[in-house]
């Protein structure tokens, strides 16, 4: 303690740090006129502004934003404005906890929302839970969450790694052959991908060469891929997300793996094809959510409305999660006519979306038996030379009611409180 | 038997990427006793500031000019923030520079955002040189080369410049290097620009073989500073070798048993840091 007993904090410094202090306060945006008058319905919202899930955190973020503004510009829910309280998790697990505590117990939000990683979302879902609180899944997609250990007080927007791995397994095993090598991030979201096409590929009379867990974070994927290729595998199924996946692929092109053997995997995201050079674009892939639907009705307008808002960068499947996450909540606390947990759990259990909210052609609702949304899956192909935002080419819009797995085949049976 | 083979190659390559930047680290510890929390942040911006560069003044242009710039803005930090900590204890750079990493990545998220940007090598080099070697690419050859001949740079620096020789006789008695009559607050300064231009390069580097991230530093910076304990502190050759090792070492584990990759550097610190804590060929004293 010796190196702490040296440092005093003289009156000085701390009146400094006192007013620096409030003037930060006053840098906060100020309610808008229409919040004075009404108290607001607040929605905390828990997603990594900083670290490895920035981007994508980032993204769901505008989403939700997007979403609240709109709502409240048309006179709000019950006649009350929406406030989203923000909280950076930053995909760190206690972290998000410790946000949820202070956002239910201090700022005395109605709802949570928000997560990119599988492991914050379990964490979230429980805290919720304990706190007798909604909580809405926007981003984190291990099964378990609407599975295993489902709870009556959890949403998912976002589709269950089963729907990825269902959304585009027949196209990979068809285009790319039934010997299939994995990467996978070795925490609960990689682990519930690589069980899931596994499965699938037993069933369809493929083999698993082998899988190679890399830990989250993993900067260097060439000892993973000289595996990989030693193996020699008709698929390479890259597991990995955010900044790990532009990572594996960025070395698997600069290895000339993608020449030896088809690469592909469950999950795209522009965020990753932003980040990524033209040679690493390539590849049968899903998508959870795509800005380009010519024939579904409302999408060209929501993108041209989100484009004027944010210096022309299209919607990504993260900015709809946010997007829709809050107007579930915001269509739900209307129906209820009000903001019990358990009354808006009741509105949320197979409330649609709307087709102005739910942006694609296949019936978009909160099923009740597991509290998952059941929308649509994109999967398709990444477009070699393409350019921003046209990345993409979707093959089919797959209704993802046909491939989910029922609530007893997830193992997810929900109790509710007495 | 062949896969063991190619990992342990595969660990040198690795290796001398970590040895560049505990190069950098190991200087600035030297000479300005400081354990610098955010060469991993000036690691990142070296790679954010080329990209900027490339469209302008191509990939060579940007590979020479952005580690400079990043030079110059730690030769601005130096004065700024860390000068006025000097002969303090040890702890307040420490935090210090923690905080400069966290404040710089932010401000890189400001300004390039938080999505990762692609930064594209030139078609040259992005080649496997061959198919039975095929993570031999031209690029990582051209890193190594380059590492290689930054450490012989530096080396012949140290050796044969009269600013090196000041720098080396700094790190071995600073007060008589002082009591000579040599300004030890310019020295020191040109030193930690030096240690902070290594971590520019080794950033434009990083950029073409992993992407451009705001956190790319920070997960580069911890087997960096691995790499100087087991190489032994004090020591630039013995941070060259340290990386190498740690690299290797990776690479082995990986082909046996991947999920241990990461925690293999720490065991290999532990067991330098109870059998020899000097490190391999560190001064005895130095952090002790």
């Amino acid at each position: 303690m010796s190196i702490l007993d040296d440092i005093h904090i003289s009156r000085r410094t701390l009146l400094k740090s006192g007013a620096a202090l409030g003037a930060t306060s006053l840098m906060y945006p100020a309610m808008s006129a229409f919040a004075k008058s009404e108290s607001p319905i607040k929605i905390g919202l828990i997603d990594p502004q900083t670290g490895t899930y920035a981007g994508t955190g980032g993204n769901e973020i505008l989403g939700a934003q997007f979403a609240v503004d709109e709502i409240n510009r048309k006179g709000g829910v019950m006649s009350r404005p929406i406030q989203l309280l923000i909280e950076d998790s930053a995909a760190s697990v206690g972290q998000s906890v410790q946000k949820a505590h202070k956002l239910v117990n201090r700022n005395k939000v109605h709802f949570l929302m928000g997560a990119v990683s599988s492991a914050v979302a379990l964490a979230l879902a429980q805290a919720a839970e304990q706190m007798n609180t909604l909580y809405m899944d926007t981003g984190g997609h291990a099964d378990a969450v609407t599975g295993t250990q489902c709870r009556w007080n959890t949403f998912r927007t976002c589709s269950t790694t089963w729907l990825l791995t269902a959304g585009d397994f027949q196209t990979i095993f068809d285009k790319y052959g039934k010997n299939w090598y994995f990467i996978t991030p070795d925490y609960a979201f990689g682990h519930s991908l690589h069980t899931d096409y596994v499965a699938q590929l037993k069933k369809a009379g493929g083999k698993e060469l082998g899988n190679a867990l890399a830990p989250l974070g993993t900067t260097d994927f060439s000892s993973y891929l000289i595996k990989a290729k030693s193996a020699n595998p008709d698929a390479l199924l890259v597991l990995t997300s955010g900044n790990d996946q532009i990572n594996t692929l960025k070395q698997a092109t600069q290895f000339g793996l993608n020449k030896d053997m088809g690469i592909g995997g469950p999950m795209m995201e522009m965020e990753v094809l932003e980040g990524l050079p033209d040679a690493a674009r390539y590849g049968y892939w899903n998508m959870e959510w795509y800005w380009n639907q010519p024939n579904t009705p409302h999408v060209m307008d929501f993108v041209d409305r989100y484009k004027k808002a944010h210096n022309n960068k299209v919607p990504t499947a993260r900015s709809w999660f946010g997007y829709a996450s809050v107007y579930a909540l915001a269509l739900a606390t209307e129906q209820a006519k009000s903001l019990d947990t358990m009354k808006v759990v009741k509105a949320l259990e197979g409330l649609e979306l709307p087709p102005e909210i739910a942006l694609q052609p296949h019936k978009t609702f909160y099923r009740a038996s597991d509290h998952q949304l059941i929308g649509s899956e994109f999967p398709g192909q990444v477009k070699t030379g393409g350019v921003y935002p046209d990345l993409f080419e979707v093959a089919d819009i797959v209704d993802a009611s046909k491939i989910a797995r029922s609530a007893e085949q997830k193992g997810c049976s929900i109790s509710y409180p007495s | 038997m062949e896969l063991l083979l190619f990992n342990i190659f595969n660990g040198l390559i690795i290796g001398m990427f970590y040895a560049l930047m505990a190069l950098g680290l190991s200087l600035i510890l030297g000479l300005n006793g400081i354990i610098n929390f955010s060469h991993g942040a000036f690691l990142a911006l070296g790679g954010y500031i080329a990209y900027s560069l490339t469209p302008v003044i191509g990939f060579w242009g940007a590979l020479i000019v952005s580690p400079f710039a990043v030079g110059l803005i730690g030769l601005l930090a130096e004065r700024v923030l860390i000068r006025p900590l000097y002969g303090r204890d040890p702890l307040f750079s420490l935090l210090l520079t923690f905080g400069l990493a966290m404040i710089m990545q932010d401000l890189i998220r400001t300004f390039w955002g938080a999505t990762g940007l692609p930064f594209t090598i030139p078609d040259t080099l992005s080649h496997p040189l061959s198919q039975v070697y095929f993570f031999v690419t031209g690029y990582r050859v051209f890193l190594v080369v380059l590492s290689l001949f930054a450490t012989a740079s530096l080396f012949a620096l140290l050796r044969f410049t009269r600013v090196g020789v000041r720098i080396r006789a700094g790190n071995a008695d600073l007060e008589t290097v002082s009591a000579l009559g040599i300004n030890i607050y310019r020295l020191r300064a040109i030193n930690f620009a030096v240690g902070i231009l290594f971590a520019g390069l080794a950033g434009v580097l990083a950029a073409g073989r992993l992407g451009l991230t705001p956190t790319m530093g920070a997960s580069l910076l911890m087997p960096s500073f691995v790499a100087i304990i087991v190489g032994g502190v004090g020591s630039l050759l013995g941070s060259m070798l340290g990386g190498i090792i740690i690299g290797v070492a990776a690479g082995i584990v990986t082909t046996y048993y991947p999920a241990a990759s990461d925690v293999v550097i720490y065991l290999i610190m532990a067991v330098v840091l109870v059998v020899r804590p000097r490190g391999l060929l560190g001064q005895e004293g130095l952090l002790e």
